[in-house]
């Protein structure tokens, strides 16, 4: 469903986010890219999603060569993808409804199919009862439903989600990912980036963990933290490091080379 | 798409920005205003150049020392010219009635011609065979014994043209000016209309939304502006000639503020066209940079 070979990016010519990714991603699976701040989880979402294109190498989305495709086809290919993001992206003039709606009629549905696929998705993610609400009355777990509700409304073969519930308190957490693995039982490939290790060791499944831009783990049912393998010693100095002895420490190992932003 | 989505987010989105949407229609309008304009004028001094150069005329004032036979000779003399068509003499008595008819409204011009009969000389009225070759015979005449002064209603019109060649010129270059502003405007407006949506408009390329369905109400805002400013200049041209053509009444009858409806009709649908032109221009320039709508 998703393959990645060799693929690197690197911003502004100097900034390397993604560095020689390789990674196959079967249809219905439920993936976790987990890391640290910078580590390049985003980077490889927004691959993914072809909103940007790799430096080098190929990018494979639900059978279609995503970073060699022309920007006009663009629009085609994400409709067979769903994006969730930390910040939700709801539009706070529509109601609920209409924000779900909004996928179907900027790609052109006719108005009887939204009239019975937006109940419906509603349902699944819990939101019958507040589908006349504006999102700025929902609470931020509710708001990231209907995000996800908005996402899989027209049934995408992929699902990305790019810190889901990176602003939610832990019980809502539980609450995302169970109508994500609903999702992902449906038979829709789901990718999330997360640095949710509760989240993470709770569902067992495969983990892909990246460390300045490398795929440095791949396991199916894995969790957050691998525990027989040796961090990489600079992460660990680094961690371990008291603040001030870092200020004037000379030969301090250098930072990860992706900044926050592309992470 | 569905029009009414289309014309509905149009319409929304000038509401938002109805100064500076208000701003850009101006500037169509004036640009436009200025362009019909020169159009109207232009068809005016066309038509009536026309018709006075089909009644060019050349006029030799005669000498009063001129006696009956010598008139009868540099008559002769004229006729035989081959670039003269036709020429006729006008008695002082003939021009003295000609005069009286043409300023019968002018009190104070009659008392003088009825007191000083002397001061309007007879004269040599001549149609050149070529209408717009009336140099020679007016340098001829001027060389001949008995003939005082050469007067030709040609020169006026040559100065009448060149003033609306003149002017023409003038007029287009403001109005260019004014349409490269007009356009700039317009990208202006599209672009606040852009930024205002850019959140909407991140949404609909998250979920697939094809780039045409993001653009063209922003293609159509534009060119909406730049109709409503086309119709306010035509409207208001219109208006401003035919109130001149009523108000201006009492102008001399060599001049005619006629325009022809079907001239009137065709200049509109340019301008008309025109604005619509400058209002997709503006707004696929502005559509063309935007960092939100490009992909």
């Amino acid at each position: 469903m998703i393959r990645l070979q060799n693929v690197t990016k690197v911003y502004d010519g100097a900034t390397v986010a993604v560095k020689d990714v390789g990674l196959d991603i079967q249809k219905g699976e439920f993936v976790f890219l987990v890391g640290p701040s910078g580590s390049g989880k985003s980077t490889l979402i927004r691959l993914m999603m072809r909103e940007d294109r790799p430096t080098n190498g190929d990018i494979w989305i639900a059978g279609k060569h995503a970073s060699a495709m022309p920007s006009w086809k663009v629009p085609h290919l994400r409709r067979s993808i769903g994006t969730v993001f930390q910040d939700f992206k709801l539009l706070p003039n529509k109601t609920v409804f209409e924000n779900v709606a909004f996928a179907l009629e900027a790609t052109g549905k006719p108005r009887h199919s939204i009239r019975a696929q937006v109940p419906q998705v509603l349902k699944l993610v819990g939101l019958s009862e507040k589908s006349d609400r504006n999102p700025r009355q929902l609470s931020g777990g509710e708001q990231q439903r209907v995000s996800i509700a908005r996402a899989f409304v027209n049934r995408p073969l992929i699902l990305l989600a790019d810190e889901p519930t990176g602003n939610l308190d832990p019980a809502t957490s539980v609450g995302i990912m169970r109508i994500l693995d609903r999702i992902n039982r449906t038979g829709t490939t789901v990718v999330m980036a997360t640095h949710d290790h509760a989240i993470v060791d709770a569902m067992r499944r495969r983990v892909v963990q990246l460390d300045r831009g490398r795929v440095v783990r791949d396991q199916s049912r894995g969790v957050y933290e691998d525990r027989t393998r040796e961090r990489p010693a600079v992460r660990r100095r680094q961690m371990e490091a008291p603040p001030q002895a870092l200020e004037g420490q000379e030969s301090f190992p250098e930072e990860p080379e992706a900044g926050e932003g592309s992470g | 798409m569905r029009l009414q989505y289309v014309l509905g987010e149009a319409f929304h989105n000038m509401g938002r920005n109805a100064l500076v949407v208000l701003g850009a229609v101006l500037a169509v309008f004036i640009s436009l205003f200025l362009t019909f304009s020169t159009l109207l004028f232009g068809e005016i001094v066309r038509v009536n150049t026309v018709k006075w150069s089909e009644d060019v005329r050349v006029e030799a004032y005669v000498s009063d020392e001129l006696d009956g036979p010598g008139v009868q000779t540099l008559q002769e003399t004229i006729d035989g010219w081959e670039d003269v068509a036709e020429v006729r003499f006008v008695s002082k008595s003939q021009a003295l009635e000609i005069a009286r008819d043409q300023f019968e409204d002018d009190p104070t011009v009659l008392e003088l011609i009825e007191e000083n009969p002397a001061i309007i000389p007879a004269s040599f009225r001549i149609q050149p065979s070529d209408l717009k070759d009336y140099d020679g015979i007016v340098s001829r005449l001027e060389g001949t014994r008995g003939v005082d002064s050469v007067a030709s209603a040609g020169a006026a019109v040559d100065r009448i043209t060149a003033l609306r060649d003149g002017l023409r010129v003038f007029s287009w270059v403001l109005a260019v000016a004014l349409g490269v502003a007009a356009v700039a405007l317009i990208a202006n407006t599209i672009h606040m209309a852009v930024y205002a949506r850019r959140e909407e408009i991140e949404i609909m390329k998250l979920v697939g939304a094809s780039n045409w369905f993001v653009r063209t109400p922003f293609l159509l805002e534009g060119m909406l502006e730049g109709f409503l400013g086309a119709l306010l200049a035509v409207v208001l041209a219109v208006g401003v000639y035919r109130l001149g053509e009523t108000q201006l009444d009492g102008l001399p009858d060599f001049i005619d503020l006629t325009i022809g409806s079907n001239f009137l009709v065709k200049a509109a649908v340019l301008v008309m066209v025109f604005g619509v032109a400058v209002g997709a221009v503006g707004s696929a320039i502005s559509l063309a940079v935007h960092r939100y709508i490009r992909t």
